[in-house]
């Protein structure tokens, strides 16, 4: 049973180390965050045939970049209310697809988080996920109460980290974008840096079908700071989302033609 | 965008309101609650082809009941902790891919609850839910938090409620078993007789893909009881699973040939 200190085989995919990295997907929860990025790769947005069922709002914008196959997934603006389809369910449901449409040999999950300045997190700091845990799944039964966190720890990327200058710190993740007392317990337990709202789940769903994962967050609110969520949050998104188009671009540049255990 | 009043009707009715009903997936969380039913009905597990993916710890028992086609679908047992895979994003993944490949005409997400004795519930009731809500994914930003809530309105069997003499009530769903403070204002904004941890994600999927959905719950706990709901839970869990073997029969029989406006 992998706890936390087994990070090795608890990983999130377990190193195919013979493959070299082809098709990267990038899953991405808000189309402000994925746009930037888009564009800075120039991939484009297909219709005609579409990996999704028509009936959803899920977008793939696809190209190359630096002799990769890169696909970035984002589940859409809900039908009903027009905002992003943002939160586990919808995020984890496009994962799920775009995995078996698309085999990918790595996926990166890109966005923006809460950080903890008590464990040094500051606004525009681009952390690298060491570890995923859910802070809102709380199970007190034995065994579902681990379930519940669903702990699991991160494709171990040493040389990347070093060679881009990252950050590194282990990522919580809820549902909600404000956090109660009894999710800022378990957060603390979880030793998180940073705080989203979907890392634990792309996390889960890499898991199940063994595909590495590198999740990628750009903080746009200090948690653990006098300043509201909400306010801080709206105010750097773009700073956020330009960090990440910045970022994303030199990791597929090094990762391109590598083995995931190279990295 | 309007609120509560306006809720967005359950999946489908218009498209399929003419057809008769001939496939019918069961969906459940855990593999007690669905086993009974299973064997009542007489369905068989598929080895190959399976219709998942190798993977997954998902399984699908199929067979015919009356002339209609059923699946029962589960998430089956997590890979690392040995339990049932509950919760939202398990279960999204498992209908989302159960709709893709089996096409039904009807979802039924059945499973257990929690009632609330002030609403009426009572253990060992099974419970048709009229409208589902999240009540764990608060998003204090304009829009964002209608998104958050998620609720839906199911298909309406009044017929079938009727001649069935099933009770009804609102349903809230969130992934904790237990309820923090917040989670209990939330449910009783979502005025909800039920608490569940799946209802409202098989609505958001079935509601995606254009499905009508039945969800039907008995009730294993009183959440505004005296007993914890822990204890309550497990020791209501088999007399739960067997009210549910013995009334889904009988909403299968029901359903069998008619088409979703006449339920």
């Amino acid at each position: 049973m992998a706890g936390v200190e087994e990070v090795g085989t608890g990983a999130v995919g377990v190193p195919s180390s013979g493959n070299t990295i082809s098709t990267v997907l990038v899953v991405i929860a808000m189309q402000a965050e994925a746009m930037p990025l888009v564009q800075t790769l120039q991939l484009t947005e297909e219709d005609e045939p579409s990996v999704f069922p028509k009936a959803v709002p899920w977008k793939k914008y696809s190209g190359t970049h630096e002799g990769l196959s890169v696909h970035i997934v984002v589940p859409g603006k809900d039908f009903h209310l027009g905002v992003d389809s943002v939160g586990t369910v919808p995020v984890s449901m496009l994962t799920y697809a775009s995995i078996v449409s698309l085999h990918p040999d790595l996926i990166i999950n890109a966005g923006t988080a809460g950080g903890f300045q008590s464990k040094g997190a500051a606004i525009g700091d681009v952390f690298v996920a060491t570890h995923f845990a859910n802070h809102d799944r709380r199970i007190p039964v034995p065994v579902f109460d681990e379930y519940g966190i669903g702990t699991l720890g991160a494709t171990p990327i040493p040389n990347l980290v070093k060679a881009l200058a990252l950050k590194e710190g282990k990522m919580s993740t809820g549902n909600s974008l404000d956090m109660t007392p009894e999710d800022e317990e378990i957060i603390k337990a979880n030793d998180a840096t940073i705080k989203d709202m979907e890392g634990a789940a792309v996390a889960y769903v890499a898991d199940l079908f063994t595909v590495p994962l590198i999740a990628l967050k750009a903080v746009t609110d200090i948690v653990d700071g006098s300043k509201p969520t909400v306010e801080e949050f709206l105010e750097n998104m773009s700073t956020a989302a330009a960090a990440l188009s910045a970022m994303v671009p030199r990791v597929l540049k090094y990762v391109s033609g590598k083995k995931i255990a190279d990295l | 965008m309007e609120g509560t009043q306006e809720v967005k009707d359950g999946a489908g009715r218009e498209s399929s309101a003419g057809d008769a009903i001939s496939t019918v997936l069961l969906v459940f969380a855990m593999q007690a609650e669905a086993m009974p039913l299973v064997q009542t009905l007489n369905l068989t597990e598929d080895d190959e082809p399976s219709i998942f993916p190798k993977a997954l710890p998902w399984k699908k028992y199929s067979g015919t009941h009356e002339g209609l086609t059923v699946h029962v679908v589960v998430p089956g047992k997590d890979l690392k902790l040995g339990v049932d895979s509950v919760g939202t994003v398990p279960v999204s993944m498992l209908t989302y891919a159960s709709i893709v490949s089996l096409h039904p005409d009807l979802i039924i997400n059945a499973g257990t609850a929690g009632g609330f004795r002030a609403k009426g519930a009572a253990i060992g009731d099974v419970f048709v839910a009229t409208q589902f809500a999240n009540h764990d994914r608060r998003i204090p930003v304009p829009v964002f938090d209608e998104y958050g809530i998620g609720t839906l309105a199911a298909t309406p069997i009044p017929n079938l409620v009727k001649a069935l003499e099933l009770k009804e009530g609102k349903l809230s769903t969130g992934n904790s078993l237990d309820m923090t403070p917040q989670d209990e204002e939330i449910i009783k904004a979502n005025d909800a007789t039920i608490k569940d941890m799946e209802g409202a994600a098989v609505a958001y999927v079935a509601n995606l893909l254009a499905v009508p959905l039945i969800a039907m719950k008995a009730v294993t706990d009183i959440v505004d009881g005296d007993k914890p709901t822990v204890e309550e839970f497990l020791g209501n869990m088999s007399r739960a699973a067997a009210a549910l073997s013995a009334t889904i029969p009988r909403v299968l029989e029901y359903v069998n040939a008619k088409s979703i406006s006449n339920l």
